[in-house]
Order: structure tokens, then C-alpha cells, then sequence
């Protein structure tokens, strides 16, 4: 019996809800000191409206998917990151060299070639990219399935969809925030519970291992501690 | 019957005599303890090292405000009293005050308009300074201090504590030693370490306890309490004395360090103490620190090495210190770092451990010990506390200039969290004092102490 597109199969199935278990516990612990966080489907962005919202949403469960190993972006609430690094100073691009010339085809060291701040990238790309899925895909990227939404995501990666030039950086930008959202230290919105750390067996902020720093390939047992404090 | 009221007629006419007698025999004033010639003039640089020795700053000096010039609030149980205008300015300072009015104020608590002074003003201890030392003083205040125009707030506490005829009965039971000062004679830097620590030092200000009459019980060396330890404004001033006390167990020239630069190998000056080391003990001459730190060494009969200069600055490694044996198994169970641990010990991993290490010992001159530490284990629980949710900073000297800063935890840990902190640094590594509970760290949280510095 093959599994239909999109679903977790059984293996993967057993293996998320077992992660689930286990994380469900350590979550609870470090909720229960933090603020109470409302859901996503209720949270107010600071920055996306709602269909840039919708899409960030999409594309982040697509990014770090929620089947499979560990917790996925929509767990971790990347999202709410996002939004509010977009809201904030790194999404009006305050403390970077903004005047031009920008060249999109310049290689990567030559840093960031648009004339676009990361805000005004994601609020002209997001249109632009979901007009693109309408034509090719037949619906906004929110309403495709999960395969087609890989493969919408697959061709923005490889500069196969028809975005405009100083679009170009759109998806690097949105896969690096993603990434940045997942391990970045819970009090910036994402990370949430520390999942991510506890996932891969990082500590966070204690930042003092001196009695360890001979111990080799033995497993450091204790789990994560975040800026504002929170334990799991 | 009329026994008894002819005895309480009797008791009332008493109290009304006592009660006159207080408000209206004139005070017999204290001579000076060595008659010196008229001309008698102190050596240059005399008067300003009495000044620093005697640490007038510290309440002199309101915070922001001008040198000497008054107006600081001293908290008392009876209200706050606000220091004078100390510099020469003939209106609003002690411009025109004469040698003789000046030591009826240092030795008598008695002011220029013949009021008793509160005994926020040590006089209890500046009673046994040398008359050399008041002509100096006295000088180095009229004639090298600028005069500041500065109208002070009026002390006026609640009835009864205002009536000051009352601070006069106060002073038969306080002031019942003798002006000037009685050398041990163990040598003589002792006791010139004794004069300064007993006359213009005033340790026994704090580090004596107090009387029930709130007087110091132990002014002078020969005194049983001398030095044993007392409590201000929230702040224990540990014992000098005795077995577990600092002074008793820190070598010579790590009790000079401390004093002299508000840190050693074992700990650092916080608080009321850190004020001292920076008003006053870092502008002491190297020999009379020295002298301070020997007589305080040898106070109970230990066997003392003098000491005469501090080690010349420059590059020291600092050795990692290990858990010692009472450490150990606190030790141990923060290096296995196992997630059971109890949540005090987890807290200090997470917030602590990266200064002041497993073994709780700190860093020689930089981070204080935790082990024995008396601000830990004090038992006013606030200082501790306040370190944890506000910090500390150790002033920088001129021998040591940095600036030791901790920054605080209040918006890191729930009241629950600093407590259970605060419990474990208190039976952590053979430390043993009792529990601290949420609600002392949510009054200290509440009300943050105005030296939390």
C-alpha cells in the first residue's frame, strides 16, 4: 500500500508522534514559566498582512517540515520570528550599506544586492511568487498541496520562476530566516520551548562548560537554558 | 494606701528633678587630652589623612551632591537624620566654628549651639582620637576644604526621640569612657592599627552590635563585644573576631588588600563596606593599612606577621581553585550536570557557575568566594538577595582601578527561583545557613536597597 502524497507514512508517523511524546513533556516544563504564547492561527503579526501571513506560514512548514525527525518550523514558531525581525530593525535594513549599485548577479561575498530592505523584499516577493504559482501551479502557494508547494519552492530556489531581478535574494532570505528562527534563542519568537536545541543537544545560554572541556565523547546530560531563563 | 502614694509622689518628684537637671545643669564639656602650644601647627598632609581615616565623606556627602557639603539621609529606627554642612561656609557650614566648639562635637556629640547630636555622628568612637589629630582635622577642614553654600533639611524626628535633652541621659550610659586613647602596647604598629580602628575609623560604628540602649556595646579593644559583629540598615558587618571570622583567617596581606582595594583572594567589598574602601580606606598610606590589617589580625591573641607593602602590580595567573574537602560533593554534582539535580543547584549552573565556577571559590581578586562567605550566609538575607536581583559593583581604586561589576538576575528569576537560588548558595559546600523564602526575595525585589551598588 503506497501513502498518499503529503501524509506521513506509518514509520514516519510513529517516529513523530514518539518525538511528540517526549517533547511534549520538556515543552510544558519551559511553558510553564514563560509568557503564555497564543496559537498561531491567533497570533496578530507586527509586520505581514495576511496573505504574506498565509505564505510564511506555507512556506516555513515546507522548509523544516513537521513530519519526520525533531520539531518543524511551525512548532518552533519561525514564523512569529519573521514577522517580528521584519517589524524591527534587520527588516529596515538600519544597520546595513544601502546605497547602490546592486548587482544580482554579483557572487554571494559581495553581500546584499537589491535595493530592497528585507521587509520591502518579502512584502513585493510574496505577491509576485504566488501570481507565479497561479499561472504555473493553478492557486496561490498557501492552497497547493505539499508536493507542489516543494516544487514551487524547488524553482524559486533555482531562479526558475519569473520574480524580478531585485526579488532575486527572496529565497535565501526566507530559507535563512527560517533557519535563524529555529535556533535563534527563544526570546526573539521562534525556538519556542527551546525545541530546537533540544533536538540537536544544544545548551543554550549557559555558556560554561569549563569542567567539561576534557570530558571527550561522553554526552552532557543537562538540557538547555534560554536568556529570559526558561529550562528544559 | 497612702504608702504607695507617697511612693509614687516620691518617683514623680524624682523624675521631675532628673528631668530639669538634664534640661537645665549646664554640660561640662571634655578637655583636651594633651595640652598643646597655641601655635601648634599639624605637619602638611596631616589633617587630610585624619579626614580620610575618618571617612567623613560617607555621610558628609549627599549622593550627587556637593563635597562635604551635607544633606545625605541617614535611615534611623527613629526617623531619618540629615547630615551638616561640613565645609567652611560661614552661614550654612561650620565656617567661624572654634577648636573648641569643634571637639565638644567630636568627643561630646555636642553642637555649636550647645544641642546634643544624634549618634549617627560617631562621637562614641571619634571620643578616642588624639588632640593632635582633632587640631589637624580642625585645620584641614577650615583652611583646605572650599566652602559650599548649601542650606541643609533640618533633622526632626517624632516625639519623644526630638526632645534632644533626652540624647543627654543617653550619653551618661554611651559616652562612660574616657576621651583619648589607650594603647595595647603590643607593638607599635598594632597600635597604631588599634587607634585608627577604635578613634577615627569608628569600625565599631557597624561591627560592634548594639546595646539595648542602641549604643555600641564594644568601643575600644578591651571591650568584651568589641568587634563582634552587629547589623545596618539591613547589612550584616560581620565579626571580626573569633574563629570563622575573615580577619581571623585571611593572612595579613590579603586583609590589607581587601581594605585597601575592596578585593582579595577570597572576596569583595560590597555595599556599606565597599563605600568605605572608596570614601576612605584606598586614601590611607600604605603603612597604616597595614597597621589596620595587624591589629585586626592579632585582636584575639593570634600570633601575627607584620606586613609592609603590597606585592608591586603586574600580569598574575590565576589559578583555577578546586572544590576543597567541605566542598567536594557540591562540586561533583554540578560537574555531572545531571538534569534530577535540585532546582537551586540547576539555577546557579544556568546563571552562576561561569564566574564563580563548581567549586564555589570564586577567582583570586575578581570573583568573591561563595563558601563562607558571610554576605551569603548572613543572617540579614537581603544583601544576598539584592546581589542576585540588582548586582554588585566593587569600586575601583586607585591601586586596583577596574570596576568588578555583576550584572543582576531580577528579570532572569521568579521570587520562587531566587529563593531556591539564595537556599542553595546558603547549604551549598559546606556553607549552613538557614532557607530563604520567596517572600524576602519579593520584599527585596519590592524595595531595592540604595546601595545595591
Amino acid at each position: 500500500m503506497s501513502d498518499l502524497p503529503g501524509y506521513p507514512n506509518r514509520r514516519g508517523f510513529l517516529k513523530t508522534s514518539a518525538a511528540s511524546v517526549a517533547l511534549a513533556g520538556i515543552a510544558a516544563r519551559a511553558e510553564a514559566q514563560a509568557d503564555t504564547v497564543p496559537p498561531l492561527d491567533e497570533y496578530w503579526p507586527e509586520y505581514l498582512d495576511a496573505a504574506e501571513w498565509a505564505f510564511v506560514m506555507a512556506a516555513c512548514a515546507r522548509l523544516i517540515p513537521s513530519e519526520g525527525d525533531g520539531p518543524g518550523a511551525i512548532e518552533a514558531r519561525v514564523p512569529v520570528f519573521i514577522d517580528r525581525q521584519l517589524a524591527d530593525y534587520y527588516g529596515r535594513a538600519d544597520i546595513w550599506y544601502m546605497e547602490g549599485p546592486h548587482d544580482p548577479t554579483a557572487p554571494p561575498e559581495f553581500g546584499w544586492q537589491t535595493p530592497l530592505t528585507p521587509a520591502e523584499l518579502y512584502r513585493q516577493a510574496i505577491p509576485a511568487f504566488n501570481a507565479w504559482c497561479e499561472r504555473t501551479h493553478g492557486a496561490a502557494f498557501p492552497d497547493l498541496d505539499p508536493q507542489a508547494q516543494d516544487e514551487a519552492l524547488t524553482a524559486l530556489d533555482e531562479g526558475e520562476t519569473d520574480l524580478a531581478p531585485e526579488l532575486s535574494p527572496f529565497f535565501t532570505t526566507l530559507l535563512n530566516n527560517t533557519k535563524e528562527g529555529y535556533f535563534a534563542d527563544p526570546i526573539h519568537g521562534g525556538n519556542h520551548g527551546m525545541q530546537a536545541w533540544v533536538y540537536i543537544g544544544f545548551p543554550g545560554a549557559r555558556a560554561a562548560y569549563r569542567e567539561w572541556a576534557g570530558r571527550h565523547n561522553v554526552q552532557y546530560p543537562l538540557g538547555p537554558v534560554s536568556i529570559s531563563g526558561e529550562r528544559a | 494606701m497612702l504608702t504607695f502614694l507617697r511612693i509614687l509622689t516620691a518617683l514623680a518628684l524624682i523624675g521631675i528633678v532628673v528631668l530639669l537637671a538634664l534640661i537645665f545643669v549646664p554640660v561640662r564639656l571634655t578637655q583636651p587630652t594633651e595640652q598643646l602650644a597655641a601655635d601648634w601647627q599639624p605637619d602638611p598632609g596631616h589633617g587630610e589623612q585624619v579626614f580620610h581615616a575618618s571617612d567623613c565623606v560617607a555621610c558628609h556627602t549627599a549622593p550627587g551632591g556637593m563635597e562635604l557639603a551635607g544633606g545625605r539621609g541617614i535611615e534611623s529606627p527613629l526617623g531619618t537624620i540629615w547630615s551638616t554642612n561640613i565645609t567652611p561656609d560661614p552661614e550654612t557650614g561650620i565656617g567661624g566654628m572654634t577648636m573648641d566648639e569643634f571637639r565638644a562635637v567630636m568627643l561630646d556629640g555636642i553642637g555649636r549651639d550647645g544641642r546634643h547630636l544624634y549618634p549617627a555622628m560617631p562621637y562614641e568612637n571619634y571620643r578616642l582620637m588624639t588632640e593632635r589629630d582633632l587640631r589637624a582635622l580642625y585645620a584641614y577642614l577650615m583652611n583646605e576644604v572650599e566652602p559650599v553654600r548649601h542650606e541643609v533639611e533640618p533633622t526632626s524626628l517624632t516625639f519623644p526621640f526630638n526632645m534632644r535633652f533626652g540624647l543627654r541621659a543617653w550619653n551618661w550610659l554611651a559616652l562612660s569612657h574616657d576621651a583619648g586613647f589607650t594603647p595595647q602596647g603590643r607593638s607599635e604598629v598594632m597600635d597604631r592599627g588599634q587607634y585608627l580602628v577604635e578613634g577615627p575609623g569608628h569600625c565599631a560604628a557597624c561591627h560592634s552590635p548594639r546595646n539595648i540602649f542602641m549604643a555600641q556595646d564594644g568601643v575600644q579593644a578591651s571591650d568584651a563585644n568589641f568587634l563582634t559583629g552587629g547589623v545596618v540598615d539591613g547589612w550584616n558587618a560581620p565579626s571580626l573576631r573569633g574563629e570563622g571570622a575573615a580577619p581571623q583567617r585571611w593572612p595579613v596581606g590579603e586583609l590589607a588588600a581587601y581594605l585597601a582595594t575592596g578585593r582579595n583572594a577570597f572576596s569583595t567589598a560590597n555595599g556599606e563596606m565597599g563605600l568605605v574602601v572608596a570614601h576612605s580606606m584606598q586614601h590611607l598610606p600604605d603603612g597604616d593599612i597595614f597597621a589596620i590589617a595587624a591589629f585586626l589580625k592579632g585582636m584575639d591573641g593570634a600570633p601575627v606577621e607584620e606586613e609592609t607593602a603590597f606585592a608591586p602590580p603586574g600580569p598574575i595567573a590565576i589559578e583555577k581553585p578546586q572544590a576543597d574537602q567541605a566542598g567536594e560533593a557540591t562540586a561533583a554534582m554540578l560537574t555531572e550536570a545531571e538534569p534530577g539535580m535540585p532546582l537551586g543547584a540547576r539555577l546557579y549552573l544556568d546563571n552562576c557557575v561561569a564566574c564563580h565556577f563548581a567549586s564555589g571559590r570564586g577567582a583570586d581578586g575578581i570573583f568573591p568566594k561563595l563558601q563562607g562567605n558571610t554576605l551569603v550566609l548572613g543572617s540579614e538575607t537581603g544583601p544576598l538577595l539584592s546581589v542576585i536581583l540588582y548586582g554588585a559593583n566593587v569600586p575601583g581604586t586607585e591601586k586596583r582601578p577596574m570596576e568588578l561589576v555583576m550584572q543582576g538576575y531580577a528579570d532572569r528569576l521568579s521570587d520562587e527561583e531566587v529563593a531556591e537560588l539564595a537556599t542553595f548558595l546558603r547549604q551549598a559546600w559546606g556553607n549552613d545557613a538557614p532557607p530563604v523564602t520567596p517572600a524576602e526575595a519579593a520584599a527585596e525585589r519590592e524595595n531595592p536597597r540604595a546601595t545595591h551598588h
